[in-house]
């Protein structure tokens, strides 16, 4: 059995802490998990690092931090909710906030049976109300992640009852609540 | 039972057939302990702290009722795909 030591104790925290695993209690459990397996597995004159890296390695699929995020995700998340990518979430606020003029637009294209024409005052209505949220969403989606934009790419977006939206950043280090 | 000990049980008691991730079972004993279901104590080892876990009597109720559902739905897909219960 090895016989693992304080200063690798304080190398694994520190590195697990490094790949995003903020949660105390969590950064806990996974590094009692961690050194278990190292002392039942590896001999006593093996090569810690090494040892480590493979290990750990098999805690996840791509980093680290998914653990720290699916554990955010259960923790917030109470009652019904949907997670969206942040191109779905877009599509969404897309339909609820400019979808409604279009629709109309449409309806009354319909019912005049005057073909794809849109009198000057419906058309004016659907610039003037359509306009300003196609733009605000415009802006938002096209904010590069340089200038801290509101929703990151590769960002997530939970809606749900409580809390009603929480944006998951990449980094959960960053994780804000709305 | 501490996290190590939960994943060795369950590959013991299912044969290896079940393996549970680091990254499925410490979100989820979180989750349960954060909702009142589990309860924990810290026992310190050296620099590492090692956290038991237990059903709460909410745990207890609630796991009971989780099992008698899955068994009642283990009962309908049996009876529904007609498959005979091994006997010894």
């Amino acid at each position: 059995m090895y016989c693992i030591s304080d200063h690798q104790i304080d190398f694994i925290q520190r590195d697990i802490n490094r790949h995003g695993i903020i949660t105390e209690s969590l950064q806990q459990n996974l590094l009692d998990h961690i050194c278990i397996i190292i002392e039942q597995n590896l001999e006593q004159n093996g090569d810690f690092e090494q040892f480590y890296a493979t290990t750990i390695k098999t805690f996840y699929k791509e980093e680290l931090r998914e653990i720290e995020e699916e554990t955010l995700f259960l923790l917030t998340s109470k009652g019904p909710h949907a997670l969206f990518s942040r191109n779905q979430f877009f599509f969404l606020l897309f339909l609820v906030f400019i979808g409604p003029f279009i629709a109309y637009d449409l309806a009354w294209m319909r019912d005049s049976g005057a073909g794809f024409y849109l009198p000057m005052e419906i058309l004016e209505g659907t610039m003037v109300f359509a306009l300003f949220p196609f733009l605000v969403l415009f802006v938002l989606y096209l904010t590069p992640d340089n200038l801290d934009p509101l929703i990151p790419r590769k960002s997530k977006i939970l809606i749900g009852i409580r809390p009603f939206i929480r944006i998951i950043p990449p980094n959960p280090g960053n994780a804000s609540l709305g | 039972m501490y996290g190590y000990e939960i994943t060795q049980k369950v590959k013991e008691l299912t044969l290896d057939k079940i393996k549970i991730t680091e990254g499925a079972l410490y979100p989820t004993l979180h989750a349960l302990e954060a909702e009142g279901l589990l309860t924990t104590k810290a026992e310190y080892i050296g620099k590492r702290v090692r956290k038991y876990y237990s059903l709460s009597a909410a745990g207890k109720a609630k796991s009971k009722e989780r099992i008698s559902e899955l068994s009642n739905f283990i009962e309908t897909m049996i009876s529904l795909l007609d498959i005979k219960p091994k006997t010894a």
